[in-house]
């Protein structure tokens, strides 16, 4: 084109050419408008939006977001429809356009209305009556897995059997919103929920029971020893403790000390020593010991 | 090409100019990660785990910037999970289809722990980054911004390091 220019200046008669010069060179010659754009200022997640170009003449747009880049030809001037599957993920996109010069504007895409809670309680067992052992995380999100961060109440409902339901009403900050409770006195399943409006989520915390409590043994002299054996053991809210929960019995007779770890089998932990004349048994458990037992040979104690 | 590039070509021109300039630009590019948990709560951080989320946010955006820039989602194995891991990867997959590639240059990244669960298990983190960021169509950069952009950052805690869940802009916090 700048060659064109050139030739029709050369031409003899220069005042006509001067003014074909104006019309017909000097356009292609000078630079190109530069093109504009306005982007979506209120856009949100998987809504379509579209953008305002100015300028004349073909270009190539790019749109660069955070799950997506696109790229193709356009006519300037005209507006620019982006779909909303292109608009899905919340976050920071850059328009760009270019035709002789690259023009470019960023904005933000907001995230949809809550769609999903994820709901996070811990733990999945917890001892009876324990404070601020469960806690539980909510954090909502739109159809499209993007945090929405606009505050809102979620309500947190534990509903354990036989007892009154537990509410707290929790506004979420920066997309969260989060709570921590005692377990209960009862072991069994604690129902905890999460609601946002429709959406709800529920998890459920076994409540177990706690550590042994008030051990009490008792033993009597059999054939082949001692037998000695627990009551039902408990912990201190009445709840039985799990089987498997391991029981030390200690036997003490003159310098010899023997330990017999048995485990909790249907509420009752039993040991037998192989001992003759008087001994002095104990157990423990945990935290918690029981009371001593003198056995003399062929007596029976409680 | 950015100041840093200039300066560093133009000072080492004709002074094997690779190897030097790759390891300025290498140790310039690497990005700067600070860690204010103040506000963090209801869960304080602990020290090693503080350690742990800079070094592991640092190491994350290194490869979001090689990732984008070589389109390949190589680098991203291990460190992200959930919605960043796929839209990284959908990033990538576009851009690649489309010829372009993306460059976070001199970056920086003033993190804010403003939530850690009482569990452990989740992390929030406010993040005003700070970079250059380029794109490219083939070899030609058509966007070059300096740019200051807020990121709403989940993390949480894998077998050995902290992944990053969500990271997403936001206009400001």
């Amino acid at each position: 084109m700048l060659w064109s220019t050139i030739t029709v200046c050369k031409s003899p008669s220069w005042h006509v050419a001067l003014l074909a010069s104006v019309l017909l060179c000097a356009a292609p010659a000078a630079p190109a408008q530069e093109s504009q754009l306005r982007v979506p200022s209120d856009a949100i997640a998987g809504q379509a939006a579209s953008i305002t170009t100015t300028g004349s003449g073909s270009g190539t747009f790019y749109l660069r977001g955070p799950s997506i880049t696109l790229k193709h030809d356009i006519q300037l001037g005209q507006n620019i429809d982006l779909a909303s599957v292109e608009l899905q993920s919340a976050g920071r996109y850059v328009a760009v356009i270019c035709a002789n010069t690259c023009t470019s504007a960023g904005f933000f895409v907001e995230p949809a209305k809550p769609a999903s809670l994820t709901f996070i309680v811990h733990p999945s067992r917890a001892p009876a009556g324990v404070n601020d052992i469960i806690s539980g995380v909510a954090l909502p999100f739109d159809q499209f897995r993007n945090l929405v961060l606009a505050p809102a109440t979620v309500q947190f409902q534990l509903t354990a059997k036989n007892s009154m339901p537990a509410t707290h009403a929790i506004q979420s900050r920066d997309g969260i919103a989060w709570f921590r409770s005692s377990s209960g006195k009862s072991a069994g399943p604690l129902q905890v929920s999460a609601s946002l409006k429709d959406l709800t989520a529920q998890r459920i915390v076994q409540q177990v029971s706690s550590d042994p409590c008030n051990l009490r043994i008792k033993g009597q002299v059999t054939t082949t020893g001692i037998l000695v054996e627990t009551e039902p053991v408990h912990d201190c809210a009445g709840n039985p403790v799990p089987d498997g929960t391991v029981v030390t019995f200690t036997a003490k007779s003159g310098r010899d000390v023997s330990f017999v770890d048995a485990p909790v089998k249907q509420d009752v932990a039993r040991a037998m020593f192989l001992a003759s004349g008087s001994v002095v048994v104990s157990a423990a458990s945990g935290v918690a010991s029981g009371n001593e037992l003198r056995i003399g040979s062929k007596e029976s104690i409680k | 090409m950015n100041l840093r590039q200039r300066i560093c070509r133009s000072i080492l021109n004709g002074v094997a100019p690779f190897l030097l300039c790759s390891t300025l630009l290498g140790a310039g590019n690497s990005p700067q990660v600070t860690l204010d948990m103040t506000k963090a709560s209801p869960r304080s951080l602990e020290a090693l785990t503080q350690r742990a989320i800079i070094r592991d946010y640092k190491f994350a955006w290194s490869n979001i910037s090689s990732a984008l820039e070589s389109n390949s989602a190589g680098p991203l194995n291990g460190l992200f999970a959930g919605a960043a891991n796929d839209w990284l990867r959908e990033s990538i997959s576009s851009q690649s289809k489309s010829g372009i590639t993306s460059r976070y240059l001199n970056q920086s990244h003033r993190l804010e722990a403003v939530f850690y669960a009482p569990a452990g298990d989740v992390i929030e983190l406010q993040d005003t980054a700070e970079y250059d960021f380029e794109i490219r169509d083939g070899g030609k950069a058509i966007h070059n911004e300096h740019a200051i952009v807020h990121y709403v950052v989940l993390m949480t805690p894998a077998a050995d390091r902290w992944i990053i869940r969500q990271l997403q802009a936001v206009p400001h916090f």
